[in-house]
């Protein structure tokens, strides 16, 4: 071997050390971007989540590209249209799957969707990451239940109704349910009905309504004859304002809990001309700009407007699931594709977020902490944080 | 009692909202004939124009709904010169397919415009209470109430009494023949348009600061306007106002007594109901304002 040969193998193999390299992570350092889909109401009734976490999936893609992207490769970034229905979310799947081409889908937001992009994403085996969908039939077809495909960051309403039944039964006996008619809110008020008989709660009635209602007052006037102690609203902050509103116009001052996105500065800035409205609600939740001030910071000073909770959950599931994943599946296979994500997400596990540890079990179900918030004097407070076992 | 009392106090409220959107709707449809399925989007442009009148530029409650329903009639004008006019003497297949896609442009031009979130436009009254008889309910309530039978009664004075009113009728009953003796038909339709656009607006004006505004508040609004345009006999102006009552104090009641999670389906029910018993609609004699 020539002294010049030996210079060049030499020059070679510093070059490898330089990249850090331990397997095949290493050479794959740069290549092609990852694209990631993100699917949620962009219209509809619902398109203010859409709105939300396209905001966020910009913010986080801006951020994760400044740094050179995860591993090298950039972030780019495609959204899918489910209206928050699931026949939307059928197509919203599929053109992200065939026509955008995606490695990884974060969706849908919405439990009725979710449930219609399932089997979806089974066949057209690419992975996708939920974020905010608590029905809990999902558990009960995801992982190891049949659809290896799907992982779910958020609890579902039986995990988060069985704790909060038990908050809500030290001070109260009676409840009405209003829930929105879809499998968001039918899937919550079941597991209500259920959590509420387990601790000896009486629920009085259970009112469904359709989103983008107008006047609830048809039905508030039920509530007033059936007198509960407390009333459990499934609804988000959309519909939330003119409930509320509604529901002092008509004269009821029962307490109130909710499930949805009513503690939220969504629902604080719609009201904020009565901030005092919804005093004294308790939701039950598992995110708050509290967690994560320097995010709700960020998100004003971008969006001049108040941080969207279904946004937020989007970048969770991106942060602290996705983006380990895609990491763990560079460095372990040197690609980041479908297979490689999906096998990696069920490896993942990070201890320390804002929402407790991300870690998914054989149901690809993940455990983070559940909150319950608390609207006073017009500002939000974080009463408590309650670890949900698996 | 007092609960009955209370739910005909939503049903007359609803069923304003909903006459004074279906009075357009049915004078559209008697005056050209057409079926407009982009006017939910009227009265959302309106509720959007009366938020800026009175949240931003921060006009007194009058002149702002003023603002908005003017606004809209703006709108409705131009909208005529625009798409209805090129689509008029088009199959209904074409003008079906114009004005949905006019509802779907518009919404999403709001949503880019406006953005998701909704616009509260709460007043002094519709945060003020009134007590009456055990009957809790916002000052804007019976405001909307009184509202709704003055701008009818004007409305019927204008149609009855007023030569442009007057060449509408004519043009309900026989637009060639209003052609022939010299009535200028295409001014007789802008006209209209501007007018239901107006009833539209005037009825967000009056309506949002108990509901919120948002982008797609018009697409069930059409929906359920036009089946009190059906039950009240096609284009028979005073049948839709009837029959919009009609389905907004039956629905009310069913939302009250039976379940309110099919308290939309109502409407339609209503209106099956309706043209079995009569096809021609409750009032519908004939085609005509």
């Amino acid at each position: 071997m020539t002294l010049m040969r030996r210079g060049t193998i030499g020059i070679a193999v510093g070059l490898l050390l330089l990249l850090g390299g331990e397997g095949p992570g290493a050479l794959a350092q740069g290549g092609p971007p990852i694209k990631v889909g993100f699917s949620s109401a962009m219209t509809g009734p619902s398109a203010i989540t859409g709105e939300g976490v396209k905001w966020a999936a910009q913010m986080l893609a801006d951020e994760y590209n400044a740094k050179g992207g995860i591993m090298g490769r950039k972030i780019e970034l495609y959204f899918g249209d489910n209206a928050g229905t699931p026949g939307e979310a059928v197509s919203a799947v599929r053109r992200l799957a065939d026509v955008d081409k995606v490695d990884v889908i974060v969706g849908q937001t919405h439990s009725g969707a979710c449930l219609g992009a399932l089997p979806v994403v089974k066949e057209l085996q690419v992975p996708m990451v939920i974020e905010a969908c608590s029905n809990p039939k999902i558990r009960d077809l995801i992982g190891k239940n049949g659809n290896e495909w799907a992982f779910r960051v958020n609890p579902d309403d039986i995990m988060l109704a069985n704790q909060f039944a038990k908050y809500i039964a030290q001070s109260t006996k009676t409840v009405s349910i209003f829930a929105q008619n879809d499998d968001f809110g039918r899937g919550a008020a079941a597991a209500y009905d259920a959590a509420f008989k387990k601790t000896g709660i009486k629920l009085v009635s259970t009112e469904f309504f359709d989103r983008g209602q107008a006047d609830y007052r048809p039905v508030l006037t039920r509530v007033k004859r059936a007198n509960p102690e407390a009333v459990l609203l499934v609804m988000l902050a959309s519909e939330g304002s003119v409930f509320m509103r509604q529901f002092r116009e008509v004269g009821l001052t029962q307490k109130l809990y909710a499930r949805g996105s009513m503690a939220t500065v969504e629902f604080l800035h719609q009201v904020k001309d009565s901030p005092s409205i919804a005093d004294g609600l308790v939701e039950a939740t598992y995110w708050t700009p509290a967690l994560d001030p320097a995010w709700e910071k960020q998100w004003l000073e971008r969006f001049k407007v108040p941080v969207r909770v279904h946004g937020s959950l989007a970048a969770i599931a991106f942060r602290y699931a996705l983006a380990p994943a895609i990491e763990q599946a560079i460095k372990k296979t040197g690609k980041a594709d479908r297979k490689a994500i999906r096998d990696a997400l069920e490896t993942v596990d990070v201890a320390d977020t804002p929402v407790g540890r991300i870690r998914f079990d054989d149901t690809h179900q993940a455990f983070i902490n559940m909150l319950l918030v608390q609207i006073n004097g017009g500002q939000l407070k974080l009463l408590e944080k309650i670890t949900i076992q698996p | 009692m007092g609960d009955l009392v209370e739910q005909l106090v939503h049903g007359l409220t609803l069923g304003s909202l909903y006459a004074m959107v279906a009075t357009g709707l049915a004078l559209m449809f008697g005056v050209v004939r057409l079926v407009n399925f982009a006017h939910g989007e009227f009265y959302m442009l309106g509720g959007y124009a009366f938020w800026y009148a009175y949240r931003v530029l921060g006009l007194p409650y009058p002149v702002a709904g003023v603002a908005a329903a003017a606004a809209t009639a703006v709108f409705g004008l131009a909208y005529e010169r625009t798409v209805i006019r090129t689509i008029l003497a088009r199959t209904w297949h074409v003008q079906l397919i114009a004005t949905l896609a006019t509802s779907i442009t518009l919404t999403n031009l709001a949503i880019i415009v406006f953005g998701t979130q909704p616009k509260e436009v709460p007043t002094v009254l519709s945060s003020a209470i009134a007590e009456i008889g055990g009957v809790r309910l916002a000052w804007q309530r019976p405001l909307v109430l009184v509202a709704a039978v003055v701008v009818f009664a004007g409305l019927e004075w204008f149609v009855a009494r007023t030569k442009l009113g007057r060449a509408m009728r004519a043009m309900s009953q026989n637009r060639e023949a209003c052609a022939v003796v010299g009535v200028d038909v295409q001014r007789v339709a802008l006209a209209t348009f501007g007018l239901s656009a107006a009833l539209a607006g005037g009825a967000a004006a009056l309506v949002s600061p108990l509901f919120n505004i948002f982008p797609d508040v018009g697409a069930l609004l059409t929906l359920k306007a036009f089946a009190a345009v059906i039950v009240g006999g096609f284009g028979y102006v005073k049948g839709a106002i009837a029959a919009a009552f009609l389905i907004g104090v039956a629905e009310s009641l069913a939302a009250g007594y039976l379940s309110y999670a099919y308290k939309d389906a109502i409407a339609f029910v209503v209106m099956v109901a309706v043209l079995l018993v009569r096809p021609q609609g409750l009032f519908g004699r004939r085609i005509g304002i």
